[in-house]
């Protein structure tokens, strides 16, 4: 199997293709928006900027030309937390989604992570039905585990239990209740205010704490036996280590 | 009914709900929302059925409510103040407006997105995509396939354990929690090996070499490129207007609609006729046969 390209080059380009977007097209869709569109569309701005995001991600991980393997163990990943999903679709946000994402990109790497989280809020909206709701949780799902898998290259981020729920559950609250929230603002009312943003972070509020416990219980009970799945999985068939180590 | 516009090309299907769903989260002025509003009911009805009327009514309408008295609680701009709350904000005429404006920008968003997973199955995205995000488009295929798989061989492990007194309906709550967390361990394991099988036997088969076809096969043909120029010039007429400041009103601080004029009539019509579109083909289609069946 031909090695992956090295970590430095792949993240420059990514790097480079994020300042970009950062820096040239997210202003010109943000003047656009003031300028033609009368500074009125905050949903739809919104929802182009969350998808530019996901732009390099997808754009590096095509170049790469990924391996077979590479693929499925990502669509596997996906998969499970999918069917977790709605293994757990009677209890509101009650989803594993963000537990297995972590786990997933702890396992294999920021990049696996971020398309684990993507495509798993992707297809799971093909069951849940999709809405503009659904690059929200794309991102919020993908960015998680892009941190995860940061932080735990970084060394911040350990393999115990403690540490994961801890990361779990914070990120969950912050992270994605902090976009989700934010977001359904643009799409519920289409006047930003201040007022508007708190209201909807008290109203999330519950649902945020649910979720994160949720996602906490999850990792309690499905971080060791998970990861050590992936690890034995890894020795076994000789996958890569993230980052080409 | 059987819906025919779900016969076209994909890339028709995907023009036309990019376009709709564009128009309708940009453009609030009321004829073109009711306009979008009452062709993406039309054609959900068309596709679901009594669904489609039972998901409007029962979810739609409340949220429509909802989102619309909500605005002018947080939103006090405008100039024409009918009231004063308790605490001294006003309410106004402009910020009800706007409220109801942006809840039926919303609603019809969400209808038409309920018609889009009717029509653009993910077998026609993935006809779509697959040639500019070949790897990303194969995950999504492979992980839509996994989850009804898992479903089926979670059961066959479950009727496994039974046999040895391990499923989750035997014991007591403790250890029913404990056998699915066995049950949902074993099938882990499995579906990853399983993945890293298929895996090889994809390359075996020579996943990723080059001239390969895909499964899918649509033909683009005079239909498609009929409906698909058609389509091209009514979205033309609604961008020409949208250039001129037809397509929009203003709200704050006092209410402006757009005079009326041939080329706001024309842009109207060619907002209804796009919305419509799938509709209109769908009934076209249908005395067409009807005809041809009382000629035999």
């Amino acid at each position: 199997m031909p090695e992956k390209p090295l970590a430095g080059s792949r993240l420059s380009r990514r790097t480079w293709l994020a300042a970009v977007l950062i820096l040239v097209v997210i202003p010109a869709t943000i003047v656009f928006g003031i300028v033609v569109l009368d500074d009125r569309k905050y949903y739809f701005i919104s929802l182009l900027i969350v998808l530019y995001t996901m732009i390099p991600f997808a754009l590096v991980f095509e170049k790469r030309k990924p391996q077979a393997r590479e693929l499925i163990v990502i669509a596997v990943l996906a998969a499970i937390a999918v069917a977790g999903r709605s293994a757990f679709f009677m209890l509101p946000q009650f989803k594993p989604v963000v537990a297995i994402v972590i786990i997933a990109g702890v396992s294999f790497g920021a990049e696996a992570g971020f398309l684990v989280g993507a495509t798993a809020g992707f297809v799971s909206n093909f069951f849940f039905g999709q809405g503009p709701w659904t690059p929200w949780q794309m991102f919020c799902f993908g960015i998680i585990g892009f941190l995860a898998g940061i932080l735990f290259q970084k060394g911040l981020l350990k393999k115990t239990k403690l540490s994961l729920c801890v990361f779990g559950g914070l990120s969950t609250f912050f992270v994605y209740g902090g976009i989700i929230n934010a977001g359904s603002v643009t799409m519920f009312s289409s006047e930003f205010s201040w007022k508007t943003l708190a209201a909807s972070y008290v109203s999330g509020f519950w649902f945020d704490i649910v979720h994160a416990s949720a996602t906490v219980l999850f990792l309690f009970v499905l971080a060791r036996p998970m990861l050590e799945k992936l690890d034995r999985i890894k020795t076994k068939y000789g996958l890569i280590e993230p980052g080409g180590k | 009914m059987k819906d025919r516009f779900s016969s076209f090309h994909p890339i028709v299907n995907f023009v036309y709900f990019a376009a709709v769903l564009l128009f309708g989260m940009v453009f609030m002025h009321p004829i073109l929302q009711t306009a979008s509003l009452a062709s993406a009911l039309l054609y959900s009805i068309m596709l679901n059925g009594k669904k489609a009327v039972t998901f409007n009514v029962l979810y739609m309408l409340p949220l429509l409510l909802v989102t619309a008295v909500l605005n002018p609680l947080f939103n006090h701009a405008g100039v024409t103040i009918l009231f004063y709350l308790k605490n001294g904000n006003p309410i106004t005429l402009e910020s009800i407006a706007y409220g109801v404006s942006a809840a039926c920008m919303f609603v019809t968003v969400i209808i038409w997105f309920s018609c889009y997973n009717a029509v653009m199955t993910s077998d026609k995205f993935i006809y779509l995509f697959g040639k500019i995000m070949p790897a990303l488009s194969l995950i999504f295929s492979m992980v839509l396939r996994f989850v009804p798989r898992y479903i089926a061989q979670l059961k066959v492990i479950s009727n496994a354990q039974k046999c040895i007194g391990r499923d989750v309906s035997q014991g007591s709550i403790l250890a029913r929690a404990r056998n699915g967390m066995t049950i949902l361990s074993i099938m882990t394991t499995w579906a990853l090996e399983n993945a890293i099988e298929t895996a090889d036997s994809m390359k075996s088969r020579g996943y990723g070499l080059p001239g390969r076809t895909s499964f899918s096969l649509f033909r683009f043909d005079n239909r498609d490129k009929l409906v698909f120029l058609l389509m091209l010039g009514l979205i033309a007429v609604i961008l020409t207007g949208a250039v001129l400041g037809e397509n929009t009103m203003r709200f704050f601080p006092s209410i402006k609609v757009p005079d009326k004029s041939l080329l706001s009539f024309t842009v109207y019509m060619a907002y209804l006729g796009l919305g419509l579109l799938p509709v209109i083909i769908n009934v076209l289609e249908e005395v067409k046969w009807k005809r041809i069946e009382s000629r035999m």
